[in-house]
């Protein structure tokens, strides 16, 4: 997001300045991310040699060493594992159901609230719209899980209570998979809209007014606005943010997928993605060798799937792609 | 959902980093010398770290340990994950706790990262060698010996835990001592749902009943079996599904469930400690052990009844175990083994980390136990056996009231000689490299089934052959012939060299 904007600036402002001078402080500026991204995101990368080593540590030899000389090649083993189950299938299916489901939804919501909220007088209501729909955001999945558990519960539960009230049956929620699709978007959106929201709610703040006031006078009415010069606007945003999250479709969120459902069995067919695949096989022993393999492998997907993103919106709308 | 993906991913690169710049710095650690006394870095397993005495109990005991021996150590208490961590990372130590339920001691010392003892044992302390006895088998991996198994319960004894009050003095049932299978509990359960039908009687959650697989031996994670009575001259070993005793317990526990005996959200349920009125509770412990029978923790007198066992496996008498790094110079290798033996031979010297410090931690009742005091439970709750021979220290009572037998153990390892069941391929442990891709992919399968079936949530006809149809779509059978060809191998290397000890 904030990359291309910045090589812009270097662009128009270099020729003022020095260029080197100029360029030093840029850089002086940028180290400590400089550093930060070398320490935590290069730094690391040795790992994937993880994912092609049988891992077999000596004690009191250093790590680096355990890795490259004690360990025997593995070839493509490894990742043997993921291959072998014969749920494959659903599980990907799984996995990128709910991701393609959460970047559209995820994206169409977030923005038709902005568009709302934006649109109110009050500033106090919209203040506190916006910071109760932003708590959600804030909860851990565990407590998430617990909460949604108080209205599932086959005995206790809220929505049996209600459905008793009226002389329905009670549902036993957790052996119940048909329902969980359903249960698991609105859930999802319902923790992530608001955050989102913030993100759009910004950038249409930044949305210079006069042009809405051109409008107006015009005679243009809200849809019209919001169709020829929000939505517009706010197209940069919304292609960054896509972009972003097509790298991530292999990739789910773990708390979503195993607290919420309470790692019930019988939810497994509609509850497995990829990442609770890995750490139920994982779960009881350490297989470092593995896991790396597993994570090595979304990462490889996200990365071709990010690059074909970028391209596809570069087709389509050239300032709105990341490279 | 992004940031959180990218929080997850960042905290992996952050510990991959620290580890990075750590692992140099920490290999040094353990070989540094005291003053005129060594220092072993010692790392056991604490489900929730040290707690808040250690430091201070560490340091009585060492006192004691520079005198007698010239060592101390340096005792830390780590969750599973952090030993997990440090043994995937090849952090230097000098003992650690190993097992065959955490950090797994096979695996571990077939990689060779374990001191072989065999011999060092014998020549430097023989009072620990004799103290150990016919234990020993359990340690040894192709004949030698590669850690030293502390002495506890060695056999699993399965036990119901019932509210005397309510089923004898109320209902006028009788709980004898000794009860026969899992099922013989139904006359309470059905008469406890009468007077109370909207409340469950057994106490159960995602865990399953504790113990309830211990009548098998099992291997790679529990997918495959072996009964430990057959009639088989040669073993065998087993899918789950055709296991018949163990279908017929699922069975019974789904019998249980659709009666309203268990909860119906048990499969996610975390645990029913909290919940006092629960009449039927289940435990694995030993023949005397007090613990689960203190009326001031429950409000109502506990009566505990065995219902199977003692089983004795290679996997119950790997319960707990000491591990020497296989790094150590051979003079630190037997400071390791005499600290140990100083453990299992000194009451006094054990008892200080077994329960901390006498007259603040805990106290000697007159019958010989201990009685632990408030600040002793508060501050240095006891796991014995993570910190040595739980044999060798003195047994707790619960209360001035109810007393312990201060003998104990020396009637439970009598029972393991009289009434023990043993398993007929004790000693055997399963090779699993090579395999270990199947073994990762039946454990995912495994574990899509396993809280509801041994929670009695689903029932077992249904679900295990649509496991089965994936479990052998993974390669199951491949794994069963694989693991009957080395049960084979190792039988026939058993009766060979029971031919050459007999001639």
């Amino acid at each position: 997001m904030k990359k291309p904007s910045q090589k812009n600036n270097v662009r128009k402002t270099g020729r003022k300045a020095p260029k080197a001078r100029r360029d030093r402080e840029l850089f002086a500026m940028s180290l400590p991310a400089i550093l930060w991204y070398l320490a935590f995101c290069y730094l690391p990368l040795f790992g994937i040699f993880f994912a092609f080593k049988q891992f077999t540590p000596k004690p009191g030899e250093s790590l680096l060493k355990n890795l490259f000389v004690n360990s025997p090649w593995a070839g493509l083993d490894n990742f043997s594992f993921l291959f072998r189950s014969s749920e494959l299938p659903q599980i990907l299916f799984n996995t990128l159901f709910y991701n393609l489901i959460f970047l559209v939804l995820g994206i169409l919501i977030p923005v038709m609230l902005a568009v709302v909220l934006a649109e109110l007088h009050s500033k106090f209501f919209s203040g506190v719209v916006q910071m109760v729909m932003l708590l959600p955001y804030f909860l851990s999945w565990v407590i998430v899980g617990y909460c949604l558990y108080g209205f599932l519960a086959t005995d206790e539960g809220q929505v049996n209570h209600v459905l008793r009230m009226f002389g329905a049956a009670a549902v036993q929620w957790y052996q119940s998979p048909g329902y969980w699709r359903v249960i698991l978007i609105l859930v999802e959106i319902w923790k992530s809209a608001g955050y989102a929201m913030v993100i759009y709610l910004c950038a249409i703040t930044a949305i210079d007014r006069t042009l809405y006031e051109g409008a107006k006078m015009d005679g243009a009415t809200f849809w019209q606005r919001v169709r020829y010069i929000t939505l517009p606007m706010l197209r940069p945003t919304i292609a960054t943010i896509f972009i972003l999250r097509t790298g991530s479709l292999l990739a789910s969120d773990f708390g979503l997928f195993y607290q919420v459902p309470l790692d019930s069995n019988s939810l497994q067919p509609v509850t497995q993605t990829l990442d609770v695949y890995v750490y139920k096989a994982l779960m009881t022993q350490a297989n470092f060798s593995f896991s790396a393999a597993a994570s090595f492998l979304q990462n490889a997907v996200g990365c071709v799937l990010l690059i074909i993103a970028n391209a596809v919106v570069k087709k389509t709308d050239e300032d709105s792609s990341l490279m | 959902m992004d940031r959180l993906n990218q929080a997850y991913r960042m905290t992996k690169r952050i510990v991959l980093t620290a580890l990075l710049l750590a692992v140099p710095a920490l290999t040094g650690c353990g070989l540094r010398k005291g003053n005129d006394y060594t220092t072993l870095r010692w790392v056991t397993y604490s489900p929730s770290g040290a707690s808040m005495d250690a430091k201070e109990v560490i340091e009585a005991a060492n006192e004691i340990s520079r005198e007698k021996l010239g060592i101390e150590v340096e005792l830390e208490f780590q969750p599973s994950d952090k030993m997990n961590l440090m043994m995937a990372s090849g952090e230097y130590y000098d003992m650690v706790f190993t097992s065959s339920w955490l950090n797994y001691f096979d695996r571990n010392a077939e990689d060779g990262l374990y001191y072989d003892i065999t011999d060092l044992v014998q020549e430097e302390t023989p009072a620990l060698y004799e103290s150990i006895g016919k234990y020993w088998e359990c340690a040894k991996i192709g004949g030698r010996i590669m850690g030293v198994p502390i002495l506890k319960d060695m056999g699993a004894e399965e036990m119901f835990r019932l509210n005397a009050d309510y089923f004898e003095t109320r209902k006028g049932m009788e709980i004898p001592e000794r009860m026969d299978g899992l099922e013989s509990v139904e006359p309470f359960l059905k008469a406890y749902k009468e007077d109370y039908p909207n409340k469950y009687p057994v106490a159960m959650d995602k865990g399953g009943i504790p113990g309830f697989l211990n009548f098998l031996e099992r291997i790679a994670g529990g997918v495959i079996v072996i009964p430990y009575d057959q009639d088989t001259p040669v073993p065998q070993a087993m899918a789950i599904w055709d296991c018949e005793p163990l279908m017929n317990r699922y069975r019974t526990l789904h019998r249980w469930y659709e009666a309203g005996y268990i909860h119906p959200d048990a499969a996610t349920i975390d645990s029913t400690d909290a919940d006092l009125s629960i009449p039927v509770r289940f435990g694995v412990a030993w023949k005397g052990y007090m613990g689960y029978s203190n009326p001031a923790q429950w409000g109502f007198e506990v009566k505990t009844s065995t219902y199977e066992g003692p089983f004795l496996s290679r996997q119950s008498e790997q319960g707990a175990m000491f591990g020497i790094c296989a790094a150590c110079t051979k003079e630190r290798a037997t400071e390791c083994l005499k600290y140990i033996e100083l453990l299992s031979t000194d009451r006094k010297f054990r008892d200080i980390l077994a329960y901390g410090i006498e007259g603040k931690h805990f106290n000697y009742l007159e019958n010989g136990t201990v009685l632990q005091t408030q600040a002793g439970i508060d501050r240095y709750p006891a796991n014995l056996y993570t910190t040595g021979s739980v044999v060798n220290a003195s047994v707790s009572s619960v209360s001035q009231e109810v007393l312990s037998d201060p003998d104990q153990w020396k009637k439970v390892f009598e029972e393991y000689e009289t009434d023990g069941i043993y398993s007929q391929t004790k000693g055997f442990y399963y090779d699993t490299t090579r395999k270990e891709s199947i073994i990762t992919s039946l454990q995912a399968i495994y574990s899509d089934y396993s809280t509801e079936l041994r929670t009695g949530t689903s029932d077992p006809d249904v679900v295990i052959p649509k496991m089965r149809k994936r479990m052998e779509a993974a390669g199951f059978n491949e794994l069963l012939e694989d693991v009957q060809s080395q049960l084979n191998e190792w039988m026939e290397k058993a009766e060979h060299e029971e031919t050459e000890s007999e001639e």
